[in-house]
């Protein structure tokens, strides 16, 4: 179940005889995926388990962050739910911000325009979606 | 409680295998389920099914991006229009009935599955085009596959419209996307499935945030939900990377078929 590093990926995929290095931006998607999940599931695992120790009714509706945190200190199951899921959704916004700055690093201004936009769309949308 | 809980667990397991293999997101499983057999109402399983979406992309993409099966950059590109498509719906919401929108989004599903099923026994790939040329290894046979992009402003322009339709019906754009990579911009299938699952998560992502924001993501559904699919994605890359691209093939047409009755049933109800 668990991938092999990231740079086993490109030797195989380009069949061995002609390595080239993994494109940084591969690396970074893999890896910001990978934390943002983990963070996403432990928490979301946590929860459960404090839930199964405490007994209770599953809560019907997430809280926000700061009022998650909160619950969180308070050992209520509300908060690490709202948290675990609030981390699985900001995982692609890391993904899509974390590539801006790999490309802005390689001095790629096409794909740092591109992907900063992407992020300004998702953003918008969001602001947007509250009005 | 903790039957519906396991119930809803283990169908976002067989959603998410199923949904990281064809890059398209779990929901075409999920949400029947749940809100037939498992009573849940619809809005919540709306928020459910965005979650799910996000859960399966970054999930799945850890596996194919392993696999160096993914075209990152392409992706990114269509990102772009994906996204503008899906705040383009978000604000023309109002104009338009849902069911003169699921009945056009029926519609593409069902020239989606005609266009996959036309191409079965063609080659896979068509070669370089000297347009965002990639490669990967088919870990099905071994084979290096070199491919190129054809008509990305075509591509561009279905992949808005796909944002656009997901940005109203709050599903379904992986199930455009894929397709449009495969049929308009001739990219093998796997590299098609593997690029599709990229770019959902992030219209998924953004849909998410305004749910979660309102109140309306339930964890007594959302959580074993993402549960689930963490569980059941991470599957999807290795078996859609073992399945010979013709099975695949045949398994993702009766999937957009599944999908277009779906729609068809909703517009007609």
């Amino acid at each position: 179940m668990t991938p092999a590093s990231p740079g086993d990926s490109t030797r195989r995929s380009l069949g061995g005889n002609r390595p080239r290095p993994v494109e940084a931006i591969n690396r970074l998607v893999h890896r910001v995926l990978m934390i943002g999940l983990a963070i996403s599931a432990t928490l979301l695992v946590a929860g459960l388990v404090v839930w199964a120790a405490r007994g209770g009714l599953l809560p019907r509706s997430v809280t926000g962050p700061v009022q998650a945190l909160r619950d969180i200190g308070g050992l209520r199951p509300v908060g690490f739910f709202s948290l675990g899921l609030l981390a699985l959704i900001l995982t692609p916004f890391a993904r899509v911000a974390g590539s801006v700055v790999i490309f802005l690093r390689e001095h790629d201004r096409r794909y740092a325009t591109i992907t900063a936009a992407v992020l300004a769309i998702m953003v918008a949308s969001i602001l947007l979606g509250r009005a | 409680m903790g039957l519906t809980f396991f119930l809803i667990l283990l169908t976002a397991i067989v959603a998410g295998v199923f949904g990281s293999m064809l890059g398209i997101g779990g929901a075409l499983i999920l949400v029947p389920v749940i809100t037939l057999f498992l009573g849940v109402p619809v809005k919540t399983a709306i928020g459910a099914s965005i979650v799910s979406v996000i859960a399966t992309s970054s999930a799945a993409q850890i596996g194919y991006i392993d696999r160096g099966i993914t075209h990152t950059r392409l992706g990114m590109v269509l990102e772009l229009a994906t996204t503008l498509g899906a705040i383009a719906g978000g604000l023309t919401a109002v104009l338009v009935s849902p069911r003169a929108l699921q009945g056009l989004f029926a519609a593409i599903l069902l020239w989606a599955a005609w266009g996959m099923r036309r191409r079965r026994g063609g080659p896979e790939s068509t070669g370089p085009t000297g347009l965002l040329d990639a490669s990967y290894t088919d870990p099905a046979d071994g084979r290096l596959v070199e491919y190129g992009v054809r008509r990305l402003p075509l591509g561009m322009a279905l992949s808005f419209v796909a944002g656009n339709v997901s940005g109203l019906l709050g599903v379904g754009g992986g199930a455009v996307k894929m397709p449009v990579m495969n049929i308009i911009m001739r990219m093998p299938l796997k590299a098609a499935i593997a690029t599709s699952n990229f770019t959902i998560g992030v219209t998924a992502a953004t849909s998410a945030a305004i749910y979660f924001g309102r109140g309306y993501v339930d964890p007594k559904v959302a959580v074993p939900t993402a549960l689930g699919i963490l569980i059941g994605a991470p599957a999807g890359p290795r078996i859609a990377g073992r399945l010979p691209a013709e099975a695949l093939r045949t398994i993702m047409v009766l999937a957009l078929l599944a999908f277009a009755i779906q729609m068809v049933v909703k517009a007609a109800s």
